[in-house]
Formats: C-alpha cells, sequence, structure tokens
C-alpha cells in the first residue's frame, strides 16, 4: 500500500524528458509561420488579380446594359467579402484567449465552433447566391453580344461549376469539418461538466 | 537579453513540467512533445506581450492547459492501457522496478478525469496551491477540496493496480 507522499515520490524520480529542444520549436515556429504567410500570401494575391481583373474588365469593356455593371459590382463586393474573411481568420490565428481561465476558453472554442459553421453554411450561401445572381445578371448583356450557342455554353459551364462546389466540394467540406467539431464538442461539453463539478 | 536567449531559458526552466502535464493529460509520448511544442510555439509568439516575469510559470501553464483542453483525440485513442514503451528511458536493470511504478502511475493519471489529470500533475510537480487556482480557474477553497478527491481516487487507483 502506498501513500500519495509515495506516489509523488515515484513521480520525481521519472525520468521521461521531452524530445523537443528549444531549437526544434523555433525551427518549427519558422516553418509555419512562413507556411501560413505565404499561404494568406498566395491567396491574396489571387483574389486581389481577380479583382484587378473585373475591374479592368468593367472599365475596358463597353458594357451598356445597367444589369452588367450590377454584376461587376456584385463580383467586386465578393471579392472584397473573401479577402476581408481571409483577413478576418488570420485575425482569429492569434493566441490572447489562451491566457484566458480553462471556463473561458472553452467558450470560446464554442463561439467559435459555431461561427464556422455559420461561416461555412450560412455565409457561403449567401456568397454562392450573390454570385449566382452576378453571373445571371452579366450574362444577360453576353446574351446580346455572342450566339445563342456561346451563351448557353457559358452560362451551363458557370452554373455547373458554383453547383458543384455548393453541392459537392462544400457539403465533403462541411462534414469533414462537423466530425471533427462534433468530437469537440462532445469533449467540451464533458468538460464543462467537470468544471461545473468543481464549483460545486 | 535577446528574445531567443529569454525563450531559451524559459524553455529549459519550463519544459519538463511542461511535458509531465502533457504526458500525465494524453497518456501518450508523442502527442505530449507535439503539446509541449505547441504550447512553447504560443509561448514564444505571446513572449513579448508578458512583461510580469514572476507569474511566468503559470502563464505558461495556462497556455499548456488550455492546448491541451482544446486537443482533439484523432485516433480516439484511449490513453489508459495504451502507454508506449517510450514513457521511460531505461537507464538498466537497476531502474526497472521504478519505471514500472512511473509507468503504472501514469496509467492511473490517464483513468481520471480531464482536469483532474491536469490539476494532479500539477500538484506533483509541486506548484502551490495559489497557482494551480490560478491557472485552473477555480477558488482556492474549492481547489482543495478538489485535490483531496483526486489524491484519494489517484492513490487507490495506483494501490489497486498494484494488487494486480
Amino acid at each position: 500500500m502506498k501513500d500519495f507522499e509515495a506516489l509523488k515520490s515515484i513521480w520525481h524520480d521519472q525520468v521521461a524528458l521531452p524530445k523537443v529542444s528549444h531549437e526544434d520549436v523555433l525551427k518549427n515556429l519558422r516553418k509555419t509561420r512562413n507556411g501560413l504567410a505565404s499561404k494568406l500570401l498566395i491567396e491574396m494575391i489571387g483574389m486581389g488579380i481577380a479583382a484587378a481583373v473585373l475591374i479592368y474588365v468593367w472599365i475596358a469593356s463597353p458594357f451598356t446594359m445597367w444589369t452588367t455593371h450590377l454584376a461587376m459590382i456584385i463580383f467586386i463586393c465578393c471579392c472584397i467579402y473573401y479577402i476581408l474573411a481571409m483577413i478576418s481568420n488570420y485575425r482569429r490565428i492569434n493566441y490572447d484567449k489562451l491566457l484566458d481561465k480553462p471556463e473561458c476558453y472553452i467558450n470560446h472554442l464554442k463561439k467559435y465552433k459555431h461561427d464556422r459553421y455559420i461561416f461555412n453554411t450560412r455565409k457561403y450561401k449567401v456568397y454562392s447566391i450573390f454570385f449566382t445572381a452576378g453571373f445571371i445578371l452579366y450574362f444577360i448583356e453576353i446574351s446580346f453580344m455572342t450566339s445563342l450557342w456561346i451563351t448557353v455554353m457559358g452560362i451551363s459551364f458557370t452554373f455547373l461549376w458554383i453547383a458543384l462546389c455548393y453541392f459537392v466540394l462544400m457539403r465533403i467540406y462541411i462534414k469533414r469539418e462537423e466530425a471533427k467539431l462534433e468530437e469537440m464538442i462532445q469533449n467540451l461539453e464533458r468538460l464543462h461538466k467537470q468544471f461545473e463539478d468543481t464549483d460545486q | 537579453m535577446s528574445k531567443e536567449a529569454q525563450f531559451k531559458e524559459i524553455f529549459q526552466a519550463n519544459s519538463k513540467k511542461i511535458y509531465h502535464l502533457c504526458y500525465g493529460y494524453t497518456g501518450d509520448d508523442e502527442t505530449a512533445n507535439d503539446l509541449m511544442q505547441e504550447t512553447f510555439m504560443k509561448v514564444w509568439q505571446n513572449l513579448d506581450k508578458f512583461r510580469n516575469q514572476a507569474l511566468i510559470s503559470t502563464w505558461i501553464y495556462r497556455i499548456a492547459v488550455n492546448t491541451c483542453l482544446s486537443y482533439l483525440r484523432v485516433e480516439k485513442r484511449q490513453a489508459k492501457d495504451e502507454l508506449t514503451d517510450t514513457i521511460i528511458e531505461t537507464r538498466g536493470e537497476e531502474i526497472s522496478e521504478k519505471n514500472e511504478q512511473v509507468s503504472t502511475l501514469y496509467k492511473c493519471i490517464a483513468q481520471l478525469e480531464e482536469n483532474e489529470r491536469i490539476i494532479i500533475t500539477m500538484v506533483l510537480d509541486e506548484l502551490p496551491y495559489a497557482e494551480i487556482a490560478e491557472i485552473s480557474g477555480i477558488s482556492e477553497g474549492n481547489l482543495r477540496v478538489k485535490i483531496h478527491r483526486i489524491k484519494q481516487k489517484l492513490t487507490e487507483l495506483y494501490n489497486r493496480h498494484e494488487r494486480f
């Protein structure tokens, strides 16, 4: 039979040591930070180029119908929205919350989970609706400028791509993230219960 | 002192305890190393924000606790009976019994609830109660009651394990 003091003595006798040195941490940190920064930069440049091309097309092309101008405004707004969402996501990768008390931190994680769900479902739906509306408006003038065949092809490919993203790709992504979040919810609820027990 | 030198000093002073905390929480050597690394990456990123040197260990512990709490078991591994052989660096036959005891102790810690694992590893590392209360965000009075219960639970678990 051992008492707690004996267990403490066993604990202090252990020789298990971390296999990570401070150099490893710094090396990994530089790698991660550079990876994140370049990914963010590539996405920003990509969306920036898309917005610039849209503005150029808007200015350079002799669009005559108000529907096309509205479509261009919608596309540019979508690009700006995407960039803002990216910046907001980047801002969430701050670690201030890590200094909160565990219960507050759990609440922060719960909020994060909720926000991610909203972002992946409701906001993406609105984004897709606006994008689709933009293309519908855009193709009105295109239908007058080109042959019916080209218009039909353009509309078909565009809407097939939007449908593929919305009904297939995004659903796979949401399913994967939901499975991960579901585990997080279970963990959080269990933990929350433990903290409630502690307060009694 | 440069930021890197300061970080090295902080790492050397705290890494072992943080590793034990992560190990106690996950019961897995590899994951414990990952969580410890993640903790210190966050420490580095927040080093400039932190001014009060006297409380640095509390601050690091809190980051470690929150990192552990948000850790998701991807493989749904139950740590209880799957402690790896790498738990202890074997130094020879003469300490094998001690290795066995440490291994049993970790197995017993793995059977506690998450917050109990975190609290008990800090108690075993002899952190002052006030600091543990500050890290875990509960009052010192509640903490004392909680610690008393966890100590009893762990001792019972250990003695039960040893009998078999």
